[in-house]
């Protein structure tokens, strides 16, 4: 038999709570303290920057307009990159062909064994 | 009584696994895109790389031989080869002996500048020869790639620095 539902607890603590009295006194303006440092947090604690992310993640991205854009996007970013690359690998090998050619048929720049 | 212990959805949950999914699906796109245009613009020179004789490949590519003209350089290159071999063969065997020399004193003596001088005779007839080659290449070009080519090989072999930078 289970002795630790979490209504029991509620109850136990509903009772002990409504027996509680204590004759300490509040500090001078406690309330108005209390209230004042909780509006101090909410203004002092800005945004992460993860939150934004999962926020725009979460309600900007899904927007059908904002989806084609950012796959078009990234097609274009990653066309552009792969473009790039093959144009820079494709000079490379051509240079070091024709060097190698150079080579071939030049003794003093043969490459020896 | 049990109060449900079923975790409710949370509101926004689902825009948030849509975001992800498009997020996920827009770096496979771009990731995509790289690879097919990379593939593509390098398949060329990749096929070239992967050929027997990627500088004659290069060589055809660069100069816009046709299949005819090709051969004829090919053969033309290989026929080449042993000539430039025995060349390197007496270059390295006139250093080795050079460098003994130079080793055994301290001053210029008349064996050294025989050696020298044959060292100069060796390079002569070496450039003798490559010239004599570029030109018959050249000549097996169309003209204006021919032109293109006795500039370019010239460049790279008469008119090279042979590592000697300013």
């Amino acid at each position: 038999m289970k002795t630790d539902e979490p209504d029991n607890h509620d109850d136990a603590l509903r009772k002990v709570l409504k027996e509680w009295r204590t004759d300490a006194a509040l500090p001078p303006r406690f309330q108005e303290n209390v209230w004042q440092r909780i509006e101090l947090m909410h203004a002092s604690a800005a945004p992460s920057i993860w939150a934004a992310v999962a926020h725009w993640i979460g309600t900007m991205l899904p927007r059908p307009a904002m989806t084609v854009a950012y796959v078009a996007v990234l097609l274009v970013v990653g066309a552009t990159v792969g473009w790039t690359q093959a144009h820079q690998t494709n000079t490379r090998v051509n240079s070091e062909l024709g060097a190698r050619y150079v080579q071939e048929l030049d003794p003093y720049q043969a490459v020896r064994q | 009584m049990f109060k449900s212990l079923t975790p409710t959805k949370l509101s926004g949950s689902d825009p948030m696994k849509r975001g992800l999914l498009i997020l996920v699906f827009g770096l496979i796109a771009a990731a995509a895109a790289y690879g097919c245009i990379y593939l593509t613009c390098t398949a060329s020179v990749r096929n070239m790389q992967q050929g027997d004789k990627p500088e004659l490949a290069w060589l055809k590519a660069e100069f816009n031989l046709n299949d005819a003209e090709f051969k004829r350089v090919s053969e033309l290159h290989v026929a080449y080869l042993p000539q430039c071999a025995e060349m390197c063969r007496q270059i390295d065997a006139q250093n080795l002996r050079l460098k003994q020399l130079l080793a055994a004193t301290n001053r210029v003596t008349s064996e050294i500048e025989a050696a020298i001088t044959e060292s100069s005779r060796l390079r002569s007839e070496c450039q003798r020869q490559m010239l004599e080659h570029f030109y018959e290449v050249s000549r097996t070009m169309p003209p204006e790639q021919g032109r293109r080519y006795l500039a370019w090989v010239q460049d790279k072999t008469f008119l090279s620095d042979y590592g000697m930078k300013q």
